[in-house]
């Protein structure tokens, strides 16, 4: 097997499946960070994301490319609405009963997604997309999309967070929350922002899937483990981390096939994760230890 | 708060007992299907079709004395959990005197052992195609309509090299299906002297399986045998693979034979792809079902759609013949389905209820296949293969 | 409908209960006893499962098995195998605080299903393993179901008796002294992981228990039983809503639970006949908005953890 041959059928295919990973492992990091618990229904709020933009897609006939903020922003409103009818009232209680929330609203948002699209797979372009060749490399543009679009995501919001007075007031409670509070932030807000952000970019990753391969009822829940292996592995609270913790869960599940049996591609995320675990348990960028 | 709770619980059981009102003295079937869960994107069709049967038995007089026949919808969610909790609602709630379904096999495994074979009631599974279910002590109550995965993997590989395939690679999806068929299919194909290049099991629903794809083509072959389901990993598979040019030729089993593969892919993408499905009787049975099921709004090349119908419509027959004597459905259903009597045609009830009542024998012969049960309660199907044409599917040829 | 029907459906479910009762018991040593956040439930009820599967199912080619042996030391096999297993993974991952103890123990159970899925020699990969053993298989179908149902019984009662006089034993007390303040039970000198591992291996060789119930009684095990939905995910919402820490609490989650699961579909079936298939996704919904309205209303369980003395710091061990 030569280079190119590695490049384009292995590594390729594994940084766009890492991007889509990134994007949804920055929200599950900031939402563990920040509010403390493992938000379980994040696979199917990507899901909703990616079913709101065919919504807009097949009503208005435009570019999926096009329907991505309004879905956006549908699902970043959606997201707010959800903590404030469900998880905002169990704050002061253990987080494993978020948790436990988190699981009965993924399930909720699975029934409403198939009685409104129901089961069937779809797609917003209909036909295949052959790739162009570039020099040997062979990449499309949904492809180049997904890369550009996560890699301006990622350095808005590190500009955001590290520049901005309201990204420092999420970092600060990220870190310390007690002294967060103490210095006047405003608790209320800084969660509507983390919701606002989280659900935005949790509907970008479910778009994207949608993009470079089928839309379908249960892509979402699907993604949930290596979204949450690539959290863990970048270290949590940490959006870089999510980042490369999502390029290598995505390349090392691609290049996987090369040494293990097909079968045991999955298993992959979690090899990597549970020898990360056992040499380095702060992530590969030293997040925060929960 | 705890009143709310109580409140709550009491209103879900009030729901319930308004439920279990005793209804009219209707005939009812159970339909398990899984509804939620890996398949649920196939089972909403296979219910369309059941209830097809049932409806134009109503529409033809009815069952016995012209009562109506009920298709009770339960949802096994292709776990054994799901299957034995509809099953035993199916059968003990409802009443049910048959059941179709479970869709899954590890839920037909487990609804038979623990709620149908005890409780004695018949059970027609249109797509569990687990060989392990041909070997059920099952006191010959346990059916299916679709063949054991074995036969139509082997009968898809001796059709493929007599058409002049002889090095193909094999993908398959990780489960008794997929590994049943391709199991089935390498044995004999590696038998009439073909070469697999490659043969790989994957996940289902992983979003990339280009990795999967290029270590497959590595083998050399321009052949690639793809047993999954078209409107859901297969689909994901069968785009990758075209649109990197990783195989010239693509084969599918019955479970590709999926309209969604036409309408996403296009049927120009689609020039080199067969795929091999049941057959009916010189399929006089399967156009008469087609006809049927589009007026219905139903889509015919769906999965399994054809076997589903069959498995109710011959849940009917049984019961007509055994005269609604649950214990007797067993043995009628293999009376009205032997391969000996006059031929009845999906959609041909009332002549088949006059049949029955002047105590003729009747030969069932379904959109499927013959439905002619073996000793086991496996059906040897006939298979044909297909092509794409137009937004078609298209019979090429009969498979032996 | 027919009360012998219903008598069917209640017994159904009683056995059902049963065996989940099982797997939330195991649950309740390690997190409501230990605070040990094992998300890889049906990884150990899978090992209990098919090592019963395989220690009492006839033969057959291709596969490891064909021992018929009794089903009681099928079941006795598969909670020394779920504690076998537990013993290394605890061994290695206990050292893990909460959520990474989590996310360990789901890769953890992913990998144990995919083994199972794949390696033929073992388990007899996807198709799985049928014909085995039930007690009590013979009988008529009430009967059957009512021996079964006595067996599963009596196994919760005695799991919840030992399991219960544990808490209330110096043990307990020292357990949740370790999860409620590791520095201070340090400081007192136990040995804190050796006595977590204690918890994590009991717990999950009453979960193996449940598996081999479960395989019983369906006379077969196939990967799809060991889906983390309905082996992990379930258990944890039926602990946590009955009451974390309290054994009667878990067993009564996990009547709840089942009941609103198994019932609501009853409920929704009263739908409009042409939104039957509509109506199982309604179905989920509706199980899930339960489960926000409990946890809205008794976020601590239906049966609370009951402590002597001082209560334990809220939230102290999931920050």
């Amino acid at each position: 097997m030569d280079f190119m041959e590695l490049l384009n059928f292995y590594l390729m295919p594994g940084i766009v499946l890492g991007c889509i990973y990134a994007l949804g492992a920055i929200g599950v990091t900031l939402i563990f960070s920040i509010l403390r618990y493992a938000h379980l229904a994040h696979g199917d709020l990507a899901t909703l994301g990616a079913f709101l933009a065919l919504a807009i897609v097949s009503g208005f006939g435009v570019s999926p490319l096009a329907a991505l903020p309004v879905a956006m922003i549908g699902t970043a409103v959606i997201a707010v609405f959800i903590d404030k009818a469900f998880y905002n009232h169990l704050r002061e209680r253990p987080k494993i009963v978020t948790v436990m929330a988190s699981l009965g609203i993924a399930l909720m948002i699975r029934a409403v997604i198939q009685v409104v699209w129901g089961v069937d797979s779809e797609s917003y372009v209909r036909g295949i997309v052959r790739p162009e060749n570039y020099w040997g490399l062979r990449i499309r543009d949904r492809e180049i999309y997904t890369i550009a679009f996560m890699i301006a995501v990622v350095v808005a919001l590190q500009l955001f967070l590290g520049r901005s007075k309201w990204g420092k007031a999420m970092r600060a409670m990220s870190d310390n929350p007690d002294l967060a509070l103490l210095s006047g932030i405003d608790n209320r807000k800084v969660i509507i922002l983390t919701w606002l952000i989280a659900g935005g970019l949790c509907a970008s990753a479910g778009v994207f899937l949608g993009l470079n391969t089928e839309l379908k009822s249960m892509m979402g829940w699907h993604m949930l483990l290596p979204m949450f292996a690539a959290t863990i592995l970048g270290g949590v609270g940490r959006v870089d981390g999510a980042v490369l913790g999502g390029l290598i869960v995505g390349v090392a599940e691609e290049l996987s096939v090369l040494v293990l049996p097909s079968e045991y591609k999955t298993a992959t995320a979690f090899v990597i994760l549970l020898l990360m675990l056992l040499v380095r348990p702060t992530g590969l960028l030293r997040g925060k230890v929960l | 708060m705890k009143t709310k709770f109580i409140a709550l619980a009491g209103g879900l059981l009030a729901a319930t007992a308004l439920a279990s009102v005793p209804a009219k003295a209707d005939v009812k079937i159970g339909l398990l299907g899984g509804v939620s869960g890996a398949i649920s994107a196939m089972a909403p069709s296979m219910l369309e079709a059941s209830n097809l049967a049932i409806k134009q038995v109503n529409e033809q007089g009815g069952i016995l004395d012209g009562e109506t026949l009920e298709g009770v919808i339960g949802d096994s969610a292709c776990n054994p959990q799901g299957g034995t909790d509809a099953a035993t609602k199916a059968v003990n709630i409802e009443g049910v005197s048959v059941l179709v379904g479970p869709h899954c096999s590890g839920a037909v495994l487990a609804a038979s052992g623990s709620v149908s074979i005890p409780a004695g009631i018949t059970m027609i599974t249109p797509s569990g195609t687990s060989p392990e279910i041909t070997g059920l002590e099952d006191n010959d109550t346990v059916f299916r309509t679709v063949s054991s995965d074995d036969y139509q993997g082997r009968a898809l590989a001796r059709t493929l090299k007599d058409a002049g395939y002889e090095k193909v690679a094999v993908a398959y999806v990780n489960n008794d299906y997929g590994s049943g068929l391709a199991n089935a299919f390498k044995a004999e194909f590696e038998t009439l002297g073909g070469e697999i290049a490659g043969f790989a099991a994957h996940e289902a629903d992983k979003a990339s399986y280009r990795s999967n794809l290029a270590e497959l083509a590595d083998g050399g072959a321009d052949t690639l045998v793809l047993f999954d389901y078209g409107d859901g990993t297969g689909l994901t598979i069968l785009r990758q693979a075209l649109e990197n040019g990783f195989f010239e030729k693509f084969v599918g089993a019955d479970g590709m034979k999926s309209e969604a593969l036409i309408e996403e892919l296009g049927p120009e993408n689609l020039t080199n792809f067969v795929t091999s499905a049941p057959v009916g009787e010189k399929s006089d049975a399967l156009d008469a079902f087609n006809k049927a099921f589009q007026a219905d709004g139903g889509d015919p090349d769906a999965i399994f759609v054809t076997t589903s119908y069959d498995a109710a419509f011959l849940a009917a027959l049984a019961i007509e013949k055994a005269g609604g004597d649950k214990a007797g459905i067993a043995a009628a259903l293999r009376e009205v389905s032997n391969g000996e009597g006059e031929t009845i045609l999906p959609g041909e009830w009332a002549k088949a209820k006059k049949l029955i009542a002047a105590g003729t024998a009747i030969d069932y012969k379904g959109a499927a296949g013959d439905q002619n049960f073996d000793a086991a309660g496996d059906v040897p199907g006939i298979y044909a293969l297909f092509k794409v044409n137009g937004d078609q599917f298209e019979t090429m040829t009969e498979m032996k | 409908m027919e009360l012998i029907g219903l008598l069917n459906y209640a017994l159904f479910m009683a056995i059902f209960i049963g065996i989940y009762a099982l797997l939330s018991l195991g649950l309740n040593i390690q997190w409501g006893g230990a605070g040990l956040f094992n998300a890889g439930i049906a990884g150990f009820f899978a090992v209990g499962a098919y090592t019963s599967a395989i220690l009492t199912s006839p033969a057959a080619d291709g596969r490891l098995g064909g021992y018929e042996m009794p089903f009681y030391v099928g079941w006795a096999g598969a909670m020394l195998a779920a504690a076998l297993i537990a013993w290394p993974i605890g061994k290695i991952c206990l050292r893990f605080r909460s959520d990474y103890l989590a996310i360990a123990t789901i890769g953890i159970a992913e990998i144990i299903r995919l083994v199972i899925k794949s390696e033929e020699a073992l388990t007899n990969s996807a198709r799985g393993i049928s014909s085995i053993e039930r007690p009590f298989g013979d009988l008529p179908y009430v009967s059957s179901q009512a021996a079964f149902l006595g067996i599963v019984l009596f196994l919760v009662i005695a799991a919840y008796f030992l399991v219960q006089r544990q808490f209330n034993a110096p043990w307990g007390r020292m357990m949740r002294a370790i999860r409620d303040n590791e520095l201070a039970a340090r400081a007192m000198g136990k040995n804190i992981e050796y006595r977590r591992l204690e918890a994590f291996i009991f717990g999950s060789a009453l979960m193996g228990l449940s598996g081999a119930v479960f395989a019983a009684f369906n006379r077969s095990i196939t990967p799809e039983a060991i889906d983390p939905m309905v082996a992990t995910f379930l258990v944890w919402i039926m602990l946590i809503l009955g009451g974390s820490g309290n054994n009667k609490g878990a067993i009564l989650g996990a009547v709840i639970v089942w009941v609103i699961w198994s019932v609501s579909e009853i409920a929704t079936d009263q739908l409009p006949h042409e939104y039957a298939v509509k109506a199982k996704y309604v179905r989920l919904f509706l199980i899930g908005l339960m489960l926000q309205l409990v946890l809205r209303f008794r976020p601590e369980g239906l049966l609370p953890e009951r402590t002597t003395g001082v209560t334990r710091p809220e939230d102290e061990k999931s920050q």
